[in-house]
């Protein structure tokens, strides 16, 4: 039987995944308030940043391999 | 009895480890769930409950006459709708002769907010906000009510106008 390589992110990468999802949660609670308000205006920029933001944290989550410490 | 082991040859302990990487990941997917949620609101066309909706959403006009000036004295107020039958706002005429209007949408929970006379108070939650500016005195709410421009105008009339309430700033807002 063949173990599973053992790997994992560094902590710089992993930092930066959590401090993306803060971002987003403080953007999303920001722009539900924008629309309540009847403020829509905010929606593309925010879905723009919103986007870059997540496609940063999936490819450090899913595809970064040399971000991976070997032991 | 231990059979079953060298049949099953799996590391309970070492299963329900999670990875850094496998945290990773779900924190990623957490974060695209976000950015799933900005992306329903930007393409859902229907106002969510308790906002306002588009200008032209009802074919409402962009400005409408509420009531007339001689029918609110000092000091009481006047509820009407303005963008849509939702889209609740009271007009109100204070002691001093001013006249303001807001949306009657609570900034804490969204309840009706109502004129006691001296302030504008929300009965969930105990909050109060003044009327020059719609700015919060007392109880829950951090932001200000929003504010609508209005005007009173050579007919008679109280006339309402302008864009989607935005909580009010220093200096906006239509002083009459």
């Amino acid at each position: 039987m063949i173990p599973p390589a053992k790997s994992h992110l560094t902590g710089a990468a992993m930092a930066v995944v959590l401090l993306v999802v803060l971002i987003q949660a403080y953007l999303f609670e920001t722009v539900l308030e924008a629309v309540l308000d009847g403020q829509r205006g905010v929606l593309p920029a925010a879905l723009a940043v919103s986007a870059v933001l997540s496609a940063l944290a999936l490819f450090l989550a899913f595809k970064a391999p040399t971000l991976d410490q070997h032991k | 009895m231990a059979g079953w082991k060298s049949l099953f040859p799996v590391d309970l302990a070492e299963e329900s480890r999670l990875s850094r990487r496998e945290f990773a990941r779900f924190m990623a997917l957490v974060s695209a769930g976000f950015t799933g949620g900005i992306g329903y609101l930007y393409l859902r066309r229907k106002p969510l409950d308790g906002a306002p909706a588009a200008a032209s959403a009802e074919g409402r006009p962009a400005e409408v006459k509420v009531c007339r000036v001689e029918d609110l004295a000092p000091g009481n107020s006047f509820l009407f709708t303005y963008r849509d039958a939702k889209d609740r706002c009271i007009l109100i005429h204070t002691p001093k002769g001013e006249w303001r209007a807001y949306r009657q949408t609570c900034t804490h929970l969204g309840c009706a907010v109502r004129w006691d006379g001296r302030r504008l108070e929300c009965p969930c939650h105990n909050g109060a906000f003044e009327v020059d500016l719609g700015f919060p005195v007392a109880g829950p709410p951090t932001r200000p009510l929003s504010r609508l421009n209005l005007e009173l105008r050579p007919d008679g009339w109280v006339w309402i106008h302008g864009d989607l309430p935005k909580p009010t700033l220093p200096g906006q807002g239509g002083d009459a």
